[in-house]
């Protein structure tokens, strides 16, 4: 599918074209039938840093794994709507799952680093898995990821000892060092920091600003401060009362905790609920 | 103001639930006290009526069995005592060696089957899949002769492979399958499934998480499985009984007859000499050696992994 087409769609409204990294209109996802999330309408914005945010249960990281096709694995998942990346549609457009998510990486709410694997072969793992073999390709990528994921200083010197002898943090920085090695153009994150300590949270939410240049960043946060701290545009969900998630507003962050158009966003920013 | 009000009472009923705590925990301290000595002795009891039995076997094991182990035990076949020289059993030479192809043969033949039924088994969800496990798990329940006959009939009868190593291995590769299977199963769905995800968030295709992911990540359980398997078969004599034929020869050829230690044990205890019966301690306690090097093995390899993972 081709870009003209995807504007030409009444349904898809592309604010600006050159801007937008994905593009989602009206999904919803169902578990057997059962709603988790709909209504879920907005634009990822190219190179920055788009937070979702509401209380448990209103469906964040349910719409977060649609946007690469994570939820194909759930027998009975079902994502309607439309979600496009770079003008195709990724479910039902000229892409392969594979390609999608070379494109989409993630970045998990625990560190999952492979456990039998060295960090070495941690970070390069996604270029083996797509049959890149080239040692001096694999060592360049594994050393610019690291340095991007601001890991290189700590682990140059032991690269083949197992990933799991790094701290919490640490583990998580190789997850997104591993992400980051497909060169992809979105990265989401469902929040990355919640298993983290304070300091490792803090140097996670820096290499955020910092990657945001090359990487566009969609993040799921129960942490409001975080949200506010790092993220440039923000949409807010929340439970209905089937108990399904719907995104109430989206906006800039500084809207969203400044001057929101519903009130049900202002309480939830304040603290009244959630 | 409102606020405050509403909670002074639950702070209330806090407190006088905390003095009920007090209470009726300082009333039943003795016999608290009481039920949990009473639990401990009867732990260690039990624990005696098990231990004790394990211990004068392994002792009876020992004392009978390792006067027999001599050079001659393990590089001699086979001799028939007569009167002039009653002592003269010669060693078991050809049993261990038949032992140990038996078990090299079943392995290989049982394995890299089992583990990969083992691995389709955990990844999918389908009827197949699902009957396939349920035969798997009969299999592991069904009396172990029912192997010995399956391999007689299929390969003795049908195939007309003449007594052979291959057709015991046969018999104890079916005897093996379905612990291999269920241990592998057990293992792969063990994998924490974060892990299958962060490989297909990568843009791996699902075959290649499972090879470089899933199957690196339960190795350890894996293994150990495949080792069990192996120390299980390794004793059984009823899958063997029926197909090996026996002999005296030293010879590890799959389509030649073998002997084995549960065979050797099986014919020797029914023999008129004593020094053959004497014999068959020294047998049993190679066997439990065996058995226990294996276990070990097992164990030491599970321990050391985990060290690696953790």
């Amino acid at each position: 599918m081709s870009e003209a087409q995807v504007t030409k769609s009444p349904t898809v409204v592309v604010r600006d074209p050159g801007h937008t990294a994905m593009q989602l209109h009206d999904v919803a996802v169902s578990f057997n039938g059962r709603v988790a999330v709909r209504d879920a309408t907005f634009d990822v914005a190219k190179n920055r840093v788009t937070s979702l945010i509401g209380p448990s249960g209103s469906g964040k990281t349910t719409l977060l794994r649609a946007l690469n096709r994570l939820h194909d694995l759930t027998p009975g998942a079902k994502v309607s709507g439309r979600i496009v990346l770079e003008g195709t549609d990724i479910y039902r457009g000229d892409m392969t799952v594979t390609e999608l998510r070379t494109r989409v990486g993630m970045v998990f709410q625990r560190p999952n680093p492979f456990p039998t694997m060295s960090i070495y072969d941690n970070v390069v793992s996604g270029l083996r898995f797509n049959g890149i073999k080239k040692k001096s390709l694999l060592d360049e990528a594994a050393e610019t990821s690291l340095r991007s994921a601001a890991l290189w200083d700590s682990v140059e010197s032991r690269l083949k000892v197992a990933a799991s002898n790094l701290s919490g943090g640490e583990q998580q920085r190789l997850c997104i060092a591993r992400a980051l090695a497909m060169d992809p153009e979105v990265l989401l994150m469902d929040e990355p920091t919640s298993a983290l300590d304070p300091i490792a949270t803090l140097k996670i939410e820096e290499l955020m600003t910092t990657l945001k240049e090359r990487v566009t960043i969609v993040i799921v946060t129960h942490n409001m401060q975080q949200a506010a701290r790092i993220s440039d545009d923000c949409a807010f969900l929340l439970m209905g009362e089937d108990r399904a998630g719907e995104l109430i507003e989206f906006d800039t962050t500084e809207k969203i905790f400044n001057n929101p158009n519903d009130s049900r966003t202002l309480d939830y920013t304040l603290g009244r609920f959630g | 103001m409102n606020d405050l009000t509403e909670l002074d009472e639950p702070i209330e009923i806090a407190q006088t639930m905390r003095d009920e705590i007090r209470r009726v925990s300082n009333a039943t301290r003795a016999r608290r006290l009481m039920v949990s000595r009473v639990m401990t002795t009867l732990c260690a009891v039990t624990l005696a009526v098990t231990a004790v039995p394990l211990a004068l076997l392994l002792y009876q094991l020992i004392k009978r069995g390792a006067p027999e182990l001599t050079w001659t035990f393990f590089t001699k076949v086979p001799e028939t005592p007569s009167l002039i020289a009653p002592n003269a059993t010669g060693g078991l030479s050809n049993a261990i060696l038949g032992s140990i192809a038996l078990n090299v043969y079943a392995s290989i033949l049982a394995i890299p089957i089992g583990v990969l039924v083992g691995v389709y088994l955990a990844e999918s969800m389908n009827k197949f899949a699902a009957t396939l496990r349920v035969i798997a798990q009969t299999m592991a329940g069904a009396p172990s002769i029912l192997m010995g006959l399956f391999a007689f009939s299929f390969l003795l009868q049908d195939l007309h492979i003449g007594f052979s190593a291959i057709a015991g291995s046969f018999a104890l590769a079916v005897l093996m399958l379905p612990v291999i299977i269920i241990a592998t199963e057990i293992a792969v769905l063990n994998v924490p499934n974060t892990l299958r995800e962060a490989g297909l968030a990568l843009g791996a295709k699902p075959h290649k998480v499972s090879m470089r992911v899933v199957i690196p990540s339960a190795l350890t359980g894996i293994v150990t499985g495949c080792i069990l398997a192996i120390s299980r078969a390794i004793g059984e004599t009823a899958p063997v009984l029926l197909v090996i034929g026996g002999g005296y020869l030293n010879t590890w050829k799959p389509l030649s007859p073998v002997s084995a230690l549960p065979l050797s044990i099986y014919e020797n205890a029914k023999s008129e000499w004593p020094s053959q019966r004497a014999q068959v301690w020294g047998a049993a306690l190679l066997l439990v050696i065996f058995v226990f090097i294996l276990s070990l093995t097992a164990r030491i390899w599970a321990s050391r992994k985990q060290k690696v993972s953790n």
